[in-house]
């Protein structure tokens, strides 16, 4: 698979430089001689037109720096120079930059919030639930043919209230009621009339998927399939399967071995994206059981589980998910209203990460999503009773540097270091205690929310000019 | 890395303890809430159940068992002022929830103190987690108005935890009940209407089976001013109307919710209405709650009004994490205005106050229950934790399913276990 893999991902990163020019990709081919055609279901139609907001180069000074890859640097230095991080140290100075003073403030790359519904689960929620909520598409188990972009609204008030709160990126989930929910897409809360101005550039795609009760109940209370929870298994193998022969029929098409393409299928589409390993899997599970299952049909068909969501009996599997390499995106103390979730402890996260796994906190809630430093200060909280060593500068990593790697950013965001994307948050104080707020939120080097000027945030189109 | 055992050995005594024993907390930051400030180095002794005394410095008793605080923050038992404690285990398993009737004729008669299950998890946790105390109350039912009448829990370690019931009357009201009122709210509020002159009217008639129905028997101490009537409700038409419901039935009024209280705080002062309220609240989630903001319970307390916090979070919080949401939710409204003390006072006397029981608990003060939490850090930081939960006088195991399952799989993901 993996000579296959290398062509899938050169058209993706051709299609990144050629953002702005949709279709310009399938001409890719001809800079890649191993490739005579590209992958049409590997380029993406609809392109980020995301363009920075003004901005100035920044000098932030004095302040305390966690800088996400596990370093704590005291009365540090952070230089911000067109959108990028230049600098880290000590005594910088920059002709032209703006200075923040920050001493007795935190610094921390900007928050990423690795599981969001906002705007698909978009506010205010009424009864027209059909109408307000966009969250995954129910005909189907499999709705692996739907983009959760295409439904997102970007005048959800969730997406200012996520930028007020340190979050400069977050990955739009589907929902899990569907065994494939759908693909995902990453955003910027910047504001926007258009979901397409919002998206991270050249961000790949994640598959969201789901195991345990949520598929089975929904669609066996409908009298479908699946009821069980082998059914579910049988269904996605079944999928897979398929996606492999349609891959199959792709590579041969490619190579010159069959004359004609095979017939576009958009869920074989997303599903041969997870076999080339450039869609990443994002899963739904709680049990130990069902994630060892789900790790075991990954294993059959050759790819790599990026992450489960909700995962709350990680802490069971730790030696199985290190050697998958998945990582759990967790709650810090979500428990019980579910009967998968009656094994939920809020040591999940400390012990998966003392043990050498990878651990990110996740909101699934535009409440929790404000919260998500606080999410880890729980999460660590407790694992420090346990005897476990969990120091800021450690846990700042679960809503950073790791969910930058599980969304496969991690060379443009979530760590404090020259060359990465400027997206900063200076906090009023220690950002693990709840007295504390981000004062100033930077994106791309653009101050997008200054909390002593609250006119830098708009309010949501919804509440203007009402009472 | 290092996985030592750091678990507060220094504050752990072996031995059975009782209610009857004599405790001495000494070295304490003793929160007593009867002040604005804390009692530094106090010495809380406690007998019987009882505090006995908080002095700055003061000796402990010769027998007393002591418990050194070392410096740490003392405060009252948790109070939830609203939550489905022992009421629900899983909430989606239906057998386990008992927390609300979908049919039926009971109204508000439907009374939560016979499903309470004292050896609920859920409670284990709570308890645990500091509280000492917790209103627990009927879900929105399916009959209009009214959810039914709730209990005051004592969260001690016995199979009986129904300490006063009823509490309280328990009505929802609002864009997301009308339709069991047939489709709008202002029917929900003319049904109120009717019952309470029903209840009015049968009760001052001879006693038969038409004048003391159950829902009459239930309002009449509601009428009578002897219990709150509380309303679930969040925008601020549908406050203003509680209010006006509470002045011409001459009821006592709480406000759950509550999420533009803010806009009619002058007046929900002005008729000593206390609100319970959310502080995570600040998105526009539904079209009652346009006017949520982070800093409703900051604007309320400084109009006068009594404000205790709980956080719902989809009623996961409510109840499965009832004390460490309720601290989160009093340390987000400080952050956002409110004062400290007020702050701490939200989950503790104010909501002791709102259900009428603060000559009992919600401070620690000569005379109050022996309701007392010894806390790591700031108890309004959500990462402190309880050290010792002590009810009334007896010192309250931490263990919980929770801990048992962190013990039994800490060593299979290779670290070391911590049970003592």
């Amino acid at each position: 698979m993996n000579t296959n893999r290398r062509g899938f991902l050169t058209v993706l990163a051709l299609v990144v430089t050629a953002a702005a020019a949709p279709g310009a990709a399938l001409s890719a081919a001809a800079t890649e001689p191993a490739t005579r055609i590209a992958l049409p279901f590997a380029v993406d139609p609809y392109p980020s037109t995301y363009q920075h907001l003004p901005r100035s180069d920044t000098l932030i000074r004095g302040a305390i720096v966690l800088d996400g890859a596990g370093q704590r640097i005291d009365n540090a230095d952070v230089l911000l120079r067109d959108g990028k991080i230049t600098a880290v140290g000590h005594g910088l100075s920059a002709a032209n930059a703006t200075v923040i003073d920050a001493r007795g403030r935190w610094v921390t790359p900007g928050i990423i919030d690795v599981h969001s519904h906002d705007g698909v689960f978009s506010i205010p929620y009424t009864s027209g639930d059909l109408e307000s909520s966009d969250v995954a598409e129910l005909s189907d188990p499999n709705a692996a043919d739907t983009w959760v972009e295409h439904a997102v609204n970007p005048q959800d008030p969730a997406f200012p209230v996520a930028l007020r709160s340190g979050v400069t990126t977050l990955q739009i989930l589907p929902g899990s009621t569907p065994l494939f929910s759908g693909r995902s897409v990453i955003v910027k809360p910047v504001p926007a009339a258009d979901v397409r101005a919002m998206k991270f550039p050249g961000a790949s795609q994640g598959l969201k998927m789901a195991c345990g009760e949520n598929p089975k109940s929904y669609f066996g209370e409908k009298g479908r399939a699946p009821n069980s929870r082998q059914g579910e298994i049988a269904l996605v193998r079944e999928a897979f399967l398929k996606a492999k022969e349609y891959l199959q029929g792709w590579r041969d098409y490619e190579s010159g071995a069959r004359a004609a393409p095979p017939d576009r299928d958009l869920k074989l589409d997303t599903l041969a994206g997870v076999l080339t390993g450039d869609i990443a899997v994002h899963m739904h599970c709680y049990r130990s059981g069902d994630m060892t299952t789900m790790l075991g049909v990954a294993a059959e068909f050759g790819f790599t589980i990026r992450a489960f969501r909700h995962a709350t009996e990680a802490y069971k599997i730790v030696p199985q998910l290190k050697s998958a390499g998945t990582c759990v995106a967790v709650w810090s103390d979500w428990w019980g209203f579910k009967m998968e979730l009656e094994d939920a402890i809020r040591e999940n996260a400390a012990i998966v990460d003392a043990a050498g796994g990878c651990v990110m906190m996740h909101s699934d809630s535009a409440i929790v999503g404000q919260r998500l430093a606080i999410e880890a200060a729980k999460a660590a909280a407790v694992g420090r009773r346990a005897g476990l060593n969990l120091p800021p500068e450690r846990i700042i990593r679960w809503v950073t540097s790791t969910p930058a790697k599980a969304l496969g950013l991690e060379d443009r965001i979530g760590t404090i270091a020259p060359g990465r994307n400027a997206d900063v948050v200076i906090w009023s104080g220690n950002p693990f205690s709840i007295y504390t707020r981000a004062d100033q939120v930077f994106i791309d080097g653009a101050m997008l929310y200054d909390r002593s000027n609250p006119r830098t945030v708009q309010e949501p189109d919804l509440l203007l000019g009402r009472p | 890395m290092r996985y030592s055992l750091s678990l507060i050995a220094g504050l752990l005594v072996t031995g059975q303890t009782t209610g009857a024993q004599t405790i001495a907390i000494t070295h304490a930051k003793a929160w007593t809430l009867t002040s604005p400030d804390p009692v530094e180095n106090a010495t809380v002794v406690i007998s019987d159940g009882k505090i006995a005394s908080v002095t700055s410095g003061g000796a402990a008793p010769a027998k007393a068992r002591l418990i050194d605080a070392k410096g740490r923050p003392v405060t009252p038992g948790l109070v939830h002022a609203a939550t489905h404690l022992g009421l629900l285990e899983v909430s989606n398993a239906t057998e386990t929830v008992d927390s609300g009737i979908k049919s039926g004729i009971l109204g508000a008669a439907f009374d939560v103190q016979y499903g309470i299950n004292a050896n609920s998890t859920l409670i284990q946790l709570a308890r645990a987690d500091g509280v000492s105390r917790a209103i627990t109350y009927p879900a929105h039912s399916g009959v209009a108005p009214f959810s039914g009448s709730g209990v005051l829990l004592r969260l001690t370690d016995s199979s009986e935890l129904v300490e006063r019931a009823p509490i309280g009357v328990f009505a929802v009201i609002g864009g997301r009940s009308s339709s069991d009122a047939g489709g709008s709210r202002a029917a929900e509020w003319k049904l109120l209407r009717v019952a309470l002159d029903a209840a009015k009217v049968g009760l001052a008639a001879p006693p038969s089976p038409t004048t003391r129905t159950p829902e009459f028997l239930a309002l009449e101490p509601v009428l009578a001013g002897k219990i709150p009537l509380a309303i679930s409700v969040n925008r601020e038409s549908d406050i203003r109307q509680a209010i006006k419901l509470g002045t011409d039935y001459s009821l006592k009024i709480v406000i759950i919710g509550g999420a533009e209280g803010w806009r009619a705080a002058d007046a929900l002062a002005a008729a000593k209405i206390p609100v319970i309220l959310d502080p995570e609240a600040n998105l526009p989630a539904g079209f009652d709650e346009l006017g949520a903001r982070l800093d409703n319970a900051a604007l309320l307390h400084r109009a006068g009004v009594t404000v205790a916090v709980v956080v719902v979070a989809n009623g996961i919080h409510q109840s499965y994490n009832a004390g460490l949401s309720m601290r989160e939710g009093a340390g987000l409204a400080v952050a956002n205005g409110l004062p400290y003390i007020i702050g701490l006072k939200s989950i503790t006397l104010a909501p002791a106050q709102i259900w009428g029981m603060a000559d009992r608990c919600g401070t620690i003060a000569s005379g109050s229950d022996a309701d007392v939490v010894i806390w790591d850090g700031d108890p309004l930081e959500p990462s402190t934790l309880p050290v010792t939960v002590l009810i009334a006088g007896k010192e309250m195991s931490l263990v919980t399913h929770q801990t048992e399952l962190r013990d039994r799989y800490l060593p299979k993901a290779g670290l070391k276990a911590q049970r003592p």
